[in-house]
């Protein structure tokens, strides 16, 4: 991979506090880190911004000693060092804010703060609880909080335990006796806007005496409170911008690239869709994270479902398969009134959903690929209540040809192969029993490297083709524009337009992203 | 957030952490090789010790366990646990005891049957109202033992008239013992099931991994109910085979088969995190418990010392058959 380059003479300016070169990643079939580079100044708030999957998680994940990079170097104030552990991050300077919070909730705002770190206020295996207040008080009045250190962490408010935290990561100045780095990662998901302007106030401060690395989906926030942004895209830094005077559309296109779409996602292969009566009719659907979803998908149609993380796309997406309970709203399939208690009524019904976390719900790793394949349709390979092998065999063998799964063999266990013959096994099992007739696809193409997502997108539009109708939560703007027939743009649970998006008439990402932000 | 995506097309297929690991290959045959060491050292200790006689000792001891642990096995590959097995099994013993005078022949299916419906009940209490099976088999086993004490009267039930299980303690060829031949027929019979059906899919997915197993439409609250409700009846049938042989119940007669059992699961090598693992597995782990509990005398250890040797060869045999992967929160 990248060897760490040399480092450029530091001239007048002063070192950064944290620089990452070339940093690398891989996990098996992907590359999340792909030769990042990163400077945080000190003294300043930078934000990073980068789509779902751009390496944000994992590069932070390595800043904090979660992860161990395979290539490339972590300079803090010029030296370079090897974080193995959240312990020697913190050593360093280095500590995060976790985007679920990481607060004992019965213990109180004092005790959390000092948890693992109690020192001097804890003598002879016992509490000091005046030294205890006096050291979490100092903590906190570092930031300006009148939060009672007393206090027990749950009855405080969300945005209180986000200080609570702020002021328990801040404890690793002490360790490393340098300005530390902080990281935020989403920290204000959680909040109310009144909270946000609090937080933005909380960082600005910690600006006089910290550097802060701050990520966030909301791409005003970062223009807001950051000096600077660096944006990620598939594992590498893309580019950088000083916040004053930029928009988010321009961030945005950065985020997202603008590779020519030289028919990568097939789409001469789209189909007219016939509007007769459509296949899937939502009408009212209501649930915890989403409200009076109205939804119409026509055989052989695909249509999209964009929005930003906490929208409630993929809580439609599951309540559509029988897992997300609804508490309003009726389900038609081919006119037919559905209702989904489980996944079993969903799959009786003709209903295939693909998830998004492969891994942990779509596949089961250490069976083979025949049992993965046939797991739902168990029909397709049985004679009455027995497994018939030769069937099971000739099926599995077959799906495996047609989908050209790149397989050893049918015995195989799925954890052997790579990501993207997985996902098409994942998709087989809708298939097998001949059966489908709505795909519920939550990022399908996750995951995958550039080839793999090809074949994915030739698959949909193959079962397009053949009257199945779709419902893409796309991985990206773009693969949700490429891939739909129309675009449905969801905020804050609530479907607040929906765009046709036909061959030769496709909307661009930024007109999406006017709506969904 | 997400899992990390790359767009860099990357070589095939390359995964990393694939297939068994090397200790659970390596347990594959564990159970195996303990046996033929086992037969072995014994022999060596006691060159009396390799003849029909006392082999067919063994066999007659180890066939209650068998079908205890064959069993819990079910509820283990579903990724749970039943430890009210022993104590459903004494209970049993108490209530044949009490039927056989009353319904003869027909005492031995009944009682299989009660064993089987308690066995659900744990099942439906553990899916329906979502509390781990470790708890509510717990609760079980404590329940269980107390009824079987007030049903009892708190003493053993002496059978007069034993003819309808007699069949049981009877030998086949003058040798196999008839509960040996009857508790490889239950493995059989169930392993046969499972592997022509698509039970066996439908418990693997589930223990490896109920989220995926639910999101694929697997019937995964029926196939837990059901093995617990196997489960139930394998103690039942124990239950039989310990009455036939001792022509009484008792109400903590079969308490202390609970340990061996549960060694016999995992030093087969059955995962107990699930998914991974059999029934034959189980079957030979059986045997291995049963002649540490015959060879300890022989090599002149106190039989005092057996439940230490319980604790310590669960510890290890779950040390080394556990799917770290799974309990781990670091990846």
């Amino acid at each position: 991979m990248s060897v760490p380059a040399e480092r450029e003479p530091t001239t007048s300016a002063p070192v950064p506090a944290l620089e990452v070169r070339g940093l690398v990643k891989h996990y098996p079939g992907v590359k999340a880190l792909d030769g990042v580079d990163l400077v945080v100044h000190q003294h300043e708030v930078l934000g990073l911004a980068g789509e779902n999957g751009a390496g944000k998680s994992t590069l932070l994940k390595a800043l904090v000693g979660l992860v161990t990079p395979d290539a490339g170097e972590i300079y803090v104030r010029g030296g370079a060092v090897k974080l193995r552990s959240v312990v020697d991050a913190a050593d360093h300077g280095i500590g995060m804010v976790f985007q679920e919070q990481s607060l004992v909730p019965n213990l109180t705002a004092a005790e959390n703060i000092l948890l693992g770190g109690e020192g001097p206020a804890v003598r002879r295996g016992v509490y000091r609880w005046d030294v205890m207040r006096r050291l979490a008080q100092e903590q906190l009045d570092k930031i300006g909080s009148k939060i009672d250190p007393l206090a027990r962490t749950d009855s405080l408010s969300f945005a209180d335990r986000q200080m609570v935290e702020i002021a328990k990561v801040l404890r690793i100045e002490q360790r490393s006796q340098h300005p530390p780095v902080i990281i935020l990662d989403e920290p204000t998901s959680v909040l109310e806007s009144k909270e946000i302007e609090t937080l933005f106030a909380q960082i600005r401060r910690l600006r006089e005496f910290a550097s802060v690395v701050f990520v966030s989906h909301r791409l005003d926030e970062v223009l807001d409170v950051c000096d600077r942004v660096t944006v990620l895209r598939s594992g590498q830094s893309v580019g950088e911008v000083a916040t004053a005077g930029a928009v988010p559309r321009e961030l945005h296109r950065m985020m997202i690239g603008s590779t020519g779409s030289d028919d990568h996602y097939h789409e001469n292969a789209a189909t007219p869709v016939a509007a007769e009566q459509p296949r899937l009719s939502v009408r009212g659907l209501s649930g915890k994270s989403f409200q009076d979803i109205d939804l119409d998908v026509a055989a052989g149609e695909i249509v999209a479902i964009v929005g930003v993380h906490g929208s409630g796309r993929e809580d439609v997406c599951r309540a559509l398969f029988g897992i997300e309970p609804t508490t309003a709203g009726e389900i038609r399939m081919d006119g037919k009134k559905l209702s989904l208690p489980n996944t079993r009524a969903a799959c009786a019904a003709g209903i295939g959903y693909v998830p998004a976390e492969r891994k942990i719900e779509g596949m089961v790793g250490p069976m083979s690929v025949a049992e993965n394949m046939t797991l739902t349709k168990q029909k397709a390979r049985c004679a009455g209540p027995f497994v018939a092998p030769k069937k099971q065999a000739g099926l599995v063998d077959r799906w495996i040809e047609r989908l050209s799964i790149r397989t050893p063999g049918r015995d195989t266990p799925i954890q052997r192969l790579s990501g993207g013959n997985q996902q098409k096994v994942v998709l087989a099992r809708w298939l097998v029993g001949g059966d489908i007739r709505l795909l519920l696809l939550d990022h399908p193409t996750r995951g995958l490297d550039i080839g793999a997502r090809s074949e994915v997108y030739r698959l949909m539009r193959e079962l397009a083709a053949s009257g199945v109708a779709t419902v893409l939560l796309g991985d990206s703007l773009e693969e949700a524009i490429g891939m739909a027939d129309r675009i449905l743009v969801m905020n804050d649970g609530r479907v607040v337009t929906e765009v046709a998006c036909p061959n030769g008439g496709k909307p661009s990402p930024l007109d999406l992203v006017k709506e969904m932000v | 957030m997400s899992t990390p995506v790359a767009m860099q097309p990357v070589a095939e297929p390359a995964t990393g952490r694939t297939g068994p690991r090397p200790a659970q290959r390596l347990t594959g045959f564990m159970p195996l090789i303990a046996l033929v060491a086992l037969v072995a050292a014994l022999t060596i200790a006691d060159p009396d010790f390799l003849t029909a006689r006392s082999l067919t000792a063994v066999a007659r001891t180890a066939a209650p366990l068998i079908v205890l642990a064959a069993g819990a096995t079910l509820v283990v590959l579903c990724g749970g646990i039943d430890l009210s097995i022993a104590a459903l099994a004494s209970l049993t013993t108490v209530l044949l005891a009490l039927w056989l005078p009353h319904l003869g022949g027909l005492a031995t299916p009944a009682v299989i049957g009660v064993a089987a419906a308690i066995g659900a009940v744990q099942g439906v209490a553990h899916v329906l109202l979502r509390i781990p099976s470790f708890i509510v088999t717990l609760g079980g086993m404590s329940i269980l033992s107390a009824v079987a004490l007030v049903v009892s009267g708190a003493g053993t039930v002496r059978v007069v008239d034993d003819s309808p299980v007699a069949w049981l303690d009877l030998y086949l060829a003058g040798y196999v013992p008839m509960s040996a031949a009857m508790a490889l027929l239950v493995v059989a019979l169930i392993a046969l099931v499972l592997k022509v059906t698509p039970l066996q899919s439908w418990i693997s997915a589930t223990g490896y991994s109920e989220s995926a197993a639910r999101l694929a439409g697997t019937p995964v609250d029926l196939v837990k109910i059901g093995a617990f409700c196997v489960s139930g009846a394998c103690a039942g049938f124990a239950a039989v085979m310990l009455v036939s042989r001792q022509f009484s119940g008792g109400p903590t007669m079969a308490d202390n088969l609970l340990l061996p059992a549960v060694a016999a699961i995992v030093v087969g090598g059955t995962a107990i995190t699930g998914g991974h693992g059999s029934l034959w597995r189980s079957l030979a782990g059986a045997f291995v418990v049963t002649l540490l509990r015959v060879g300890l005398p022989i090599v002149g250890v106190p039989s005092a010392y057996e439940q230490i040797l319980y604790g310590v060869i669960i510890v290890v045999a779950v040390a080394l058959t556990l799917d770290w992967s799974k309990v781990s929160i670091i990846k």
